[in-house]
């Protein structure tokens, strides 16, 4: 074949040697769900030299009807092979990039969108890295209807001699550092059955696609040992909910743009820039950054979850928080966006986080002032006085919010804004429809 | 002593002296410091391409000699053979002139040039190192001297072979034979400077036998075919020079991006390379003693700008394999190592090759050298295009482009094209017959003679310039010294150079396309049937054998018409070619040839009128509207050679060609039957002027509207005539008019728009509305029945009463319901009532009494609500069903009817006060508006561009003339693309749709804050 390259060459070469039966071709629809496409080896060569075409309308806002044909390519880049023990043959995944059937890149592509914005920040010198903490419940198997089982009982930091989620953590570590992603940190979170992984820094492409792949390992590792991972915002109603907090900064080539030893806290004049865009626009963000019903009650349930506009230095109720450094290190200087839950496309969320940070810097948008309380402590009265606004308190409002958001139009594109917009009011109005195991415990047998 | 003086200014004036006497005086001040009389001071002065400057260059030369006790040197070139060269070095050049001044040390140069060695053999790395103290026989050569002062050396072991190189060529007889030999040697010169640089760097950086640097010429310097001054295009290649611990090798995914990773010995190498780039750069351009020599542009690496500015072998071809757009692959077509490690930058070149012939297989290839050409062509400032000798029309470019798009095309097969040097490629091109061999001489000759004035253009300040200059003096300087007699011979030259040029970029690519069956003489380049539908491809045809198939059947055979097509085609498959839809305006074209075969005019048009040609085809290939008009009737063709005939004819031409029609016909059939046709040809004048870009899509409306009044109004007329007749009278004793209504009303009409109207009548004799009646269905009738030309739909329903109402109505009877009306939407109907036809003063006095209703003080109690409600069913209910209301260009949200509604609420509650708004077309009533401050600026502003885009759009798709309803905007988006090609915005389809959906969204949501008042109730 006359277009077969290296990288091509390498992934066919390596298909063969380690008897890969199964190449699965990954990518993300528009709401952050990983879709696969298995195909077999023999198919491999077609797939590179002209895609693997598939019916778009069947993912999740990825086409109109009328245009279904879409094209998926892989990127031989990201080939890596499966170490999933349960399959006896081999198997191996690459990323694809969704195009149209003319060979453009689908504008509805969530990695497109990702692509573009980190784009237009590099035309201006910069570029964006991250670095979640990502939080999740493990269950004991659970049948449809009941209250999902934690698997344990510990709380923060508590070591669980031979417990589930010990084994499981180590399982979990082992499978992803043989996909090469690195994990920096692991410790048990407050709630029951939760459990917190934090990746590593690496520029927020990439950090994307690390983070889809851990959703799915985790949730393979959780079937091999009997239980179940889920990463639902608020999945128990008296236990945390399960946020990302992101980390974030931008480079100027190898220098970190957010430092600057003389500022306060050693903030550059960028990143006080960046946090005021962050802070401005995080309610019309808050659709994407949170993106169900569900993403709302974590956001309102207290226990850390930032319910309100503000920034503060290690202040762990504010939406924006500083992380204190050791002095000299300027190349960890960061900021903590902490609004984003488990359950959002990484890909999108990313993008509107970077948008509203850069439109700060563009604009030159002025920080307000620090909070140093534990603002849910405060009284309404006195948040309103110190002009701390609260996020939205339900998906409406923050579908509304994004509706007339210019900031998120121009950063999704019209295509993939449309979709989402639509998609998080029909989801709106079934979840009004519902008639809910509180109602009917409060209302049916007294009214 | 005086008739010497008098003859001796003369003869200086006749060598070209602008000012004798002040060339005189300065050849005395020369002669008094060189100590003697010069032996033929005209002849020398003749030698001189600006005699004025040169004479000053030399007294300041004897100068320096004189102080620098080198008068001797001086006195000897003077005397010798070689003071002709210096003649020229000294008029050709200012800046070598005072780098002698600067350096007498080199004026015995001129003397010491053997006569049987010739500049190209020298070897200049060697002197240029040895100049700083380094061994030319080193593997890594290291600098003696460094700093400013080595920098200084070498600047000036530069400017002194410099020097060499420019005396040859100035004095050379017949400059366009040795240019190629100059430009490589500028090209070795330039990188014999960038490894003294090196040498220099490696002296200050004690760990630089760490790491290999290879420094790759990219661009001319990479093609040995550099200009005297030009920026040094060029890549930096870097390994570690002992193999690397783990020598993880072949793994190329890991290739050098932006990561964090720490210091492997590759990424320590790297760091140093980098830093000897650098220094070797600035050695070359950055500021100091001795002026710097060029900029170095490391900006064709990967990734541009924001990419390191080193990288491996490996990750160099990682990212060719993964992230490289086109043009990047067109720009290593001319990689080649010229500096540092001679191995390494061979393995680079070796290992990128590849790259650049499978370019064409990519995606998008086509579509990217297409766009590459147009941008180049719309960079060149307006002022500028007529002097530009490298970026304007018939200029360098061209001939670079078209050469390289050649090779590009068929490299990829034949081995021998791939060659990186322009004139070689031509060459090659010409000897595998690719191109012909008489258009290969002319663009070889056009391409050196363009070269050697661009050369003597620099030369003169040792400055970086492209343009031809505007002013007499300095044109006169350049026609010397590129040896030209005059400014008008060397103007003529260079006017039929650009055209010869510009016409071979047109052809050259498509004349070989024309099937070997036509092939006129040997000399011609023929192509088999493979290349051909390759070059096809090559350009966007998407059948390409279905046009080879096209052009085969047009120039088969040996009549005269085929011998024309011959000639017309290798052009017009090029315009073809840059059309929106090039597959359907070759078969359109081939229709209508067939059509208009055996006519005499049709083929001497396009052949006399490259402007008609041209237009042809960009017609044929942009709208099938448009070509459907002309194989109706084919004479509008003829209008296409004049623009006058493009225009549009105002409505009273119009009305006077009608009024002749009415006046010499009493048969209704026969005037009916010539005023359509009339109207026909006017559309099809307006489509083709839209199509052709020379009005927009509002003005196309505009016209389109009148010539429907222009039927309309005959028609009214016969009508008229028919029903007096009928009744034996001679004239109707009624007033009847016609008041357009709608899009019609407001001149906003589409090519295929029925005609909104109602009918008014005045006069109380008997029967009065009857025969008012009867003259509204015979008009109808007239319009509306089939006939040999295209009628118009006449559409009443927006009268008093819509549909159930009477056909006509008295003035009386209007008044009397508009004086009550009870309907808003009435009233805002008549906010577009415009008269196009009948009695004047019926129609103002029709005008005089709608103006109290449409324009009322104050809106009734319970319009606006009514108005409100009305629209928002409109939207639920009138939309087609099936289709995306999103894409509906009239109804959707955003859309036309939001923008006019949002602008007509806005006139019915300020009409009355501000007459400014009392016009029946859209943007006019929003302008005035916005003027007045009755809409912010902004938000008038996205009702403006969501109206023009949507109204654009309708234009674009009536005109593409394939849609089922021409208000649905397609999904496809190469159909997109084939509308944004005809809008002339040159976006993608994708680009497109973004834009439109963006524009709506915008202004959708000022239609609900202003029509609907929805804000108030949000938050």
């Amino acid at each position: 074949m006359a277009g077969m390259d290296k990288q091509q060459e390498y992934v066919l070469r390596s298909v063969e040697e380690r008897d890969i039966r199964f190449v699965r071709l990954w990518f993300t629809d528009v709401l952050g769900i990983l879709k696969s496409v298995a195909i077999a080896p023999a198919e491999l060569e077609n797939a590179f030299a002209e895609g693997i075409g598939f019916d778009g309308s069947a993912v999740e806002g990825l086409t109109r009807v009328y245009e279904a044909d879409m094209v998926a390519r892989p990127d031989p880049a990201t080939f890596q092979a499966l170490p999933w023990r349960g399959e006896r043959q081999g198997a191996a995944r690459m990323f694809c990039d969704i195009h149209t059937p003319d060979g453009q890149p689908a504008m509805s592509d969530p990695r497109q969108v990702l692509k573009r914005t980190l784009d237009r920040a590099s035309a201006q010198g910069f570029s964006f890295y991250t670095s979640p903490e990502i939080e999740f419940y493990l269950f004991k198997q659970f049948e449809s209807g009941q209250v999902p089982v934690p698997v344990d009982r510990a709380g923060y930091f508590d070591n669980v001699p031979r417990g589930t989620a010990h084994n499981f953590r180590r399982e979990a570590i082992t499978m992803l550092e043989n996909m090469g992603i690195s994990v920096e940190f692991s410790h048990h979170e407050a709630g029951p059955g939760q459990n917190e992984i934090d990746l590593r820094y690496a520029d927020a492409l990439t950090t994307a696609d690390n983070i889809m792949t851990f959703r799915a390992v985790i949730k393979e590792v959780a079937l091999e040992q009997g239980i179940f991972a889920s990463f639902m915002p608020k999945p128990l109603a008296d236990g945390p909910g399960s946020g990302m907090h992101t980390h974030l900064s931008l480079f100027e080539g190898d220098r970190n743009a957010f430092h600057d030893a003389s500022g306060e806290l050693g903030l550059s004049p960028t990143a006080r820039h960046f946090m005021a865009g962050l802070l401005r626009h995080a309610p019309e963000i808050s659709a994407i950054t949170n993106q169900y019903v569900n993403s709302y009650k974590r956001l309102w349930g207290g226990a850390e979850a930032p319910s309100y506009v503000c920034w503060g230095s290690n202040n762990r109720s504010a939406l924006v928080r500083v992380p204190v450094h050791k002095p000299g290190k300027s190349q960890s200087a960061r900021v903590e966006y902490r609004a984003i839950d488990s359950a959002a496309n990484p890909y999108l969320a990313f993008s509107v986080m970077l948008a509203a940070g850069m439109k700060g810097i563009e604009e030159g948008y002025q920080l307000p002032e620090g909070a140093e309380d534990d603002v849910w402590e405060l009284s309404n009265a006195e948040r309103r006085a110190m002009g701390y606004e609260p996020l939205p308190s339900s998906l409406s409002e923050a579908t509304d919010a994004m509706e007339r958001s210019e900031l998120v139009a121009e950063t999704l594109g019209e295509r993939v804004f449309e979709f989402v917009l639509k998609n998080k009011q029909r989801e709106w109005k079934a979840y009004r429809a519902q008639v809910t195991p509180y109602e009917l415990e409060s209302y049916l047998s007294v009214l | 002593m005086s008739a010497r003086e008098v003859s001796f200014t003369t003869l200086l004036r006749r060598a070209g002296a602008h000012d004798p006497r002040r060339v005189e005086a300065l050849l005395r001040e020369a002669e008094q410091v060189l100590g003697r009389e010069l032996d033929e001071p005209v002849e020398f002065v003749s030698y001189l391409a600006d005699p004025d400057a040169g004479v000053l260059q030399l007294l300041r030369l004897a100068e320096s000699a004189r102080e620098s006790g080198r008068r001797d040197q001086l006195l000897a070139v003077l005397d010798s053979g070689r003071r002709h060269w210096l003649a020229t070095v000294l008029g050709g050049s200012l800046a070598l002139g005072d780098f002698l001044a600067r350096h007498p040390e080199f004026v015995g140069d001129f003397l010491a040039w053997r006569e049987d060695e010739s500049f190209a053999t020298v070897d200049v790395r060697a002197a240029l190192l040895e100049a700083v103290g380094a061994d030319p026989l080193a593997d890594a050569p290291v600098a003696v001297t460094g700093g400013a002062d080595g920098v200084a050396r070498m600047r000036v072991a530069y400017r002194r072979a410099l020097l060499r190189i420019a005396a040859a060529d100035l004095h050379e007889a017949n400059p366009t034979s040795i240019l190629p030999s100059v430009s490589a040697a500028l090209a070795d010169l330039a990188g014999a400077a960038l490894d003294a640089g090196l040498a220099i760097a490696r002296r200050d950086e004690p760990r630089h036998h760490q790491v290999r640097l290879a420094i790759i010429g990219m661009g001319k310097c990479g093609a040995r075919e550099l200009n005297y001054v030009s920026d040094v295009d060029v890549i930096y290649v870097a390994e570690p020079a002992a193999p690397a611990e783990g020598d993880g090798g072949a793994g190329a995914g890991a290739g050098g991006g932006g990561g964090a990773g720490g210091g492997s010995a590759e990424q320590r190498a790297l760091r140093i390379a980098a830093r000897l780039a650098v220094a070797a750069a600035q050695a070359c351009a950055a500021m100091g003693v001795e002026p710097a020599l060029w900029e170095v542009d490391p900006n064709l690496r990967p990734e541009g700008r924001d990419g390191p500015l080193v990288r491996t072998v490996a990750s160099h071809v990682g990212y060719y394999e993964r992230w490289a757009e086109s043009w990047e692959f067109q720009a290593l077509l001319k990689a080649r190592a010229i500096a540092g490690d001679r191995d390494l930058g061979e393995e680079y070149v070796a290992r990128t090759r590849p790259f650049v012939w499978s370019a064409v297989e990519r995606e998008g290839f086509v579509e990217s050298a297409q766009a590459m050409r147009r941008r180049v062509e719309e960079h060149v400032p307006a002022d500028q295009a007529g002097r530009q000798i490298k970026l304007g029309p018939g200029g360098l470019r061209d001939v670079e482009f078209t050469v390289q798009m050649l090779q590009l095309v068929h490299g990829r097969s034949d081995e021998t094209l791939r060659e990186r040097n322009t004139l070689l490629a031509l060459a090659r091109l010409s000897a595998a017959g690719y191109v012909g061999r008489a258009d290969a001489a002319t663009m070889d000759r056009s391409y050196r003679q363009l070269r050697v004035w661009e050369h003597r253009l620099q030369l003169r300040k040792l400055t970086r310039t492209h343009l031809m200059p505007d002013d007499e003096a300095s044109r006169r300087v350049l026609a010397r010294a590129s040896g030209f007699l005059t400014v008008d011979y060397l103007d003529e030259v260079w006017g039929d150079i650009r055209r010869d040029v510009r016409r071979m970029h047109r052809e050259m690519f498509y004349r070989p396309i024309l099937p070997v069956v036509a092939r006129l003489s040997a000399g011609e380049a023929g192509l088999d049937d493979a290349a051909a539908r390759a070059r096809l491809a090559a350009v966007g045809f998407r059948d390409p054998a279905g046009a080879y198939r096209h052009l085969q059947s047009l120039t088969a055979g040996t009549s005269r018409s085929a011998a024309i097509l011959r000639q017309l085609l290798p052009a017009m498959i090029g315009w073809f070619a840059e059309g929106a839809d090039p597959d359907a305006g070759l078969l359109a074209f081939r229709k209508l040839t067939e059509q208009l075969q055996g006519t005499q005019w049709y083929l001497k048009l396009l052949r006399d009128s490259l402007t008609a040609a041209q237009r042809l085809a960009r017609l044929l290939s942009t709208s099938g509207f448009v070509a459907n008009a002309l194989l109706a009737s084919s004479e509008a063709i003829t209008w296409l050679d004049r623009d006058a005939d493009l225009e549009p004819r105002d409505p009273e031409r119009l009305w006077v060609e009608a009024d002749a029609i009415l006046r010499r016909s009493d048969d209704p059939d026969q005037a009916i039957t010539a005023l359509r046709g009339l109207r026909r040809r006017e559309l099809a004048r307006v489509a083709a002027a839209d199509a052709l870009g020379m009005i927009n899509a509002s003005r196309a409306a505009q016209y389109v509207s009148y010539s429907a009044d222009m039927l309309i109004e005959g028609a009214h007329r016969i009508s008229r005539h028919m029903v007096a007749r009928a009744r034996d009278l001679d004239e109707l004793p009624i007033r009847t008019s016609v008041i357009a209504m709608g899009r019609y009303g407001g001149l906003e009409m589409g090519y295929t728009s029925d005609a909104d109207v109602q009918f008014v009548y005045e006069g109380d004799a008997e029967g009065a509305k009857a025969m008012s009646d009867q003259v509204a269905r015979e008009l109808r009738k007239l319009l509306q029945s089939v006939g040999p030309q295209p009628g118009l739909e006449i559409d009443a329903d927006l009268r008093p009463e819509g549909r159930n109402g009477p056909l006509t109505r008295s003035l009386d009877s209007c008044t009397a319901y508009y004086s009550t009306w009870s309907e808003a939407w009435e009233a805002q109907a008549l906010l577009r009532a415009r008269p196009c036809a009948g009695d004047p003063e019926l129609s103002a006095a029709f005008v005089a009494m709608i103006d109290g209703a449409r324009y009322p003080p104050e809106l009734p109690s319970g319009a606006l609500s009514q108005m409100r409600r009305l629209k928002a069913r409109m939207e639920s209910e009138r939309l087609p069903r099936g289709v995306d209301p999103h894409r509906h260009l009239k109804l959707g949200p955003g859309g036309l009817s939001d923008v006019e509604w949002t602008v007509q609420l806005l006139q019915l509650r300020h009409g009355h006060a501000h007459p400014e708004l009392r016009t029946t077309r859209t943007l006019e009533a929003l302008d005035a508006a916005a003027a007045l401050r009755l809409i912010g600026a902004a938000d008038a502003a996205v009702l403006h561009d969501a109206w023009v885009l949507a109204t654009d759009l309708r234009g674009a798709i009536a005109l593409r003339g394939n849609a089922r309803d021409g208000d649905v905007l397609p999904a496809d988006i190469r159909e997109l693309g084939l509308l944004a090609e005809i809008l002339a915005t040159h976006e993608s389809g994708a680009a497109l749709d973004e834009r439109f959906t963006r524009a709506t969204r915008r202004a959708r949501q000022v239609t609900e804050r202003i029509f609907f008042g929805w804000e108030e109730g949000r938050a």
